[in-house]
């Protein structure tokens, strides 16, 4: 109760000064920005880049089709009049260098999906003083010296599988655990996501680990070798979609029961969890975090406040709603992600959060 | 008197005939450089040059390196780890009490100590460069990954500031680096490089110490090759376990366009540097180009496909 009072104090207490700074701010520049990195001075319409680490993945490819799908949007509204592409080849220097060209050519917002959570941030950091939107989505730079970032939160991904994968086995039963690369932020941040879960229930056995890149055939591989070993397995908590169709291809192959998995929207999971009748349980990191960058930016460009950091909630796909997916399956690549639907409504709702 | 009189037109004829194969190359960058300036005016600018020499420096220090190694018949599959390493170290060492001082130390000691060993072990153990330091590069890499599992680490802003802020200090050192190689060539470690990587055999028999050469020379392209990874790390203010993987590849480009044998004993370090600036200088003038990416992948095998064959007609045309 106390402390509930207090925080109505004290965010009534801020509301104010917070109006009071607004008010200030008004009377001494018209031109009032609230984002951050935005200065003003840029009007429509937008020339945007999209600093892309590497071009090749299919996931990447969906993601760029999202971003043309904005910008085709927002061309016809006006507001943006350009987009210029550029790809580092999976080289963090690359990327530094095509990022300084987009300031160097006076680009008025950068979207990036970086290549390492470090090597941009000095680069970012310049882009930000010279007023251009910046907006970093799916793999995150440490620096805060930006417009603002967008993902999904890769601990509750790992937290979420476990859970899931928990309350299926009744808390009891013997798994293994398949990773991305070691190393990559985004396989440690899922596999320690799940962790907690883990240690807080005992009668969940941990046989093995594999860390394979997020491709099926090297998952598939891993997975064939350890059903020798390993015959006696309850459940696959799986941490990548592509590795969770590697795996269901072993059970396939070995001819062994498929027993329940966690994974991703990766078409060929979905797919096969639907075929072989598995229980399953999936996410994702949806494609459109592409469209939404190129739209918080230009929001930010227009004046809006936009939150610095935009946690978009993991979207669940399971045994209930899979039919669902796999009804739209035809507009995506064989090798692609089914992602859920966006429009313009869901990401004014989730730039709305604070 | 005479001796050196008859020493200088020697030394500009052996000039003449080593810049022979890389004039083509050299027209071709210095067209690229002009397309560059042509289509971003601000490159003349203080800030736009030393942007864009920060951006070819690391690659610069990489294609020496490899280099130094290629002209004496040698490669490292290792550079691009090694480089991590370097940045790593930096990285790491900076935050603590040894400072920014002590981590410049512990970079250079970790590329000539790094590069000694895979020296010692290709002269003296005599196994194949190619084998060890492909070994080397998985090793080193783990050694990184080890150090920093994740990207992190503190370098101060002063220090990056000072490598890679809005000063051209990188280009001052890599000129500094290209007139002390020049000095390194004449020394007899220096001259041994050619005659080790050209005939082995027939360098011993004329008293080249063989296997002093390589290992001092593989010591330096260790050195070079942490120098690029402490200005990567002072770049991105960062070091990242990972950062330097695409230098192998890119080392061994630079200087296969800049005209440097694999069989050793041919090659020279301007080609090295010019093949090394064309490949960055493309980057930006396909940017500024407007090329999709789709487009940059053919553009950049076209450039270079045609950076090595130019060369080869001129040479045919200038005997024709």
């Amino acid at each position: 109760m106390r402390s509930g009072l207090s925080q109505t104090l004290s965010g009534g207490l801020l509301a104010g000064i917070g109006a009071l700074s607004i008010l200030a701010f008004a009377a001494s520049s018209p031109a009032f920005a609230a984002s951050n990195c935005i200065k003003g001075d840029r009007k429509p319409p937008y020339k945007v880049g999209w600093a892309n680490i590497y071009s090749v993945p299919t996931w990447m490819k969906q993601t760029e089709g999202t971003i043309t799908k904005e910008v085709a949007d927002l061309k016809k509204q006006g507001v943006v009049k350009d987009l210029i592409i550029t790809d580092a080849q999976g080289n963090a220097n690359t990327q530094i260098q095509q990022i300084q060209s987009m300031i160097d050519s006076n680009l008025d917002a950068i979207v990036v999906d970086a290549g390492s959570s470090t090597a941009l941030d000095r680069v970012i950091s310049d882009a930000c003083d010279k007023g251009i939107a910046v907006v970093n989505f799916d793999s995150l730079v440490d620096t805060d010296k930006l417009t603002a970032k967008l993902n999904t939160d890769s601990n509750e991904w790992g937290r979420q599988a476990a859970q899931w994968m928990v309350d299926r086995l009744g808390g009891k039963g013997k798994i293994i655990i398949m990773n991305g690369p070691a190393g990559v932020s985004v396989s440690d941040d899922r596999r320690k996501g799940a962790q907690p879960v883990l240690d807080a229930n005992k009668g969940i056995q941990v046989l093995t680990e594999t860390n394979t890149e997020y491709n099926v055939a090297p998952a598939q591989e891993a997975m064939t070798s350890l059903l020798f070993s390993n015959p006696d397995i309850d459940g696959v908590l799986s941490l990548g979609g592509a590795l969770s169709a590697g795996a269901l291809l072993a059970f396939d192959r070995q001819g062994h029961d498929p027993v329940p998995i966690t994974g991703e929207n990766y078409r060929q999971f979905l797919e096969l969890w639907k075929k072989e009748g598995v229980k399953g349980w999936a996410t994702m990191q949806p494609n459109w975090l592409g469209a939404l960058a190129v739209y918080t930016a230009v929001q930010a460009l227009n004046g809006k406040d936009v939150p610095a950091y935009v946690k978009v909630p993991l979207p669940v796909i399971d045994d209930s709603n899979i039919g669902s997916y796999l009804d739209r399956s035809k507009d995506f690549p064989a090798d692609g992600y089914i992602y859920s639907d966006f429009d313009t409504a869901l990401f004014d709702k989730l730039l709305a959060q604070k | 008197m005479s001796t050196l009189s008859s020493r200088e037109p020697l030394f500009w004829a052996v000039q003449r005939q080593r810049n022979r194969g890389v004039i083509g190359l050299f027209v071709v960058v210095i067209a690229f450089l002009a397309l560059y300036a042509y289509l971003f005016p601000g490159l003349f600018t203080l800030g736009g040059f030393s942007k864009f020499t920060q951006n070819w420096f690391p690659l610069a220090l990489v294609a020496m390196a490899q280099t130094l190694l290629m002209m004496m018949g040698g490669i490292s599959l290792a550079i691009g780890p090694l480089v991590s390493l370097g940045a790593v170290i930096a990285a790491t060492v900076m935050g603590t009490a040894f400072g920014v001082t002590g981590a410049i130390v512990a970079v250079l000691l970790a590329g000539l100590v790094v590069g000694g060993i895979t020296g010692a072990i290709v002269s003296y153990l005599r196994l194949p460069a190619i084998i060890v330091t492909l070994a080397g590069s998985f090793i080193i890499g783990g050694i990184a990954l080890i150090i920093l599992p994740r990207p992190g680490g503190v370098i101060p802003a002063g220090f990056s500031d000072f490598l890679a802020g809005h000063t051209p200090a990188a280009f001052g050192l890599l000129v500094v680096i290209v007139i002390l190689w020049k000095l390194y060539l004449a020394t007899p470690l220096g001259l041994g490089i050619y005659a080790a990587g050209d005939n082995p055999i027939g360098a011993f028999r004329s008293g080249v110490a063989v296997n002093r050469v390589r290992i001092a020379t593989y010591a330096l392209s260790g050195l070079l090759t942490t120098l690029a990874g402490l200005f990567v790390a002072a770049q991105t203010g960062s070091g990242d376990p990972v950062i330097g993987t695409p230098f192998t590849l890119n080392s061994i480009a630079a200087a296969v366009l800049g005209g440097v044998s694999f069989l050793g004993g041919r090659g020279t370090m301007r080609g090295a540097l010019a093949g090394s600036l064309l490949l960055s200088v493309m980057i930006n003038v396909m940017f500024f180009l407007g090329f999709p990416p789709v487009a940059q992948y053919i553009a950049q095998g076209l450039i270079i496909v045609g950076a090595v064959a130019i060369p080869q007609f001129t040479g045919r045309w200038r005997r024709s």
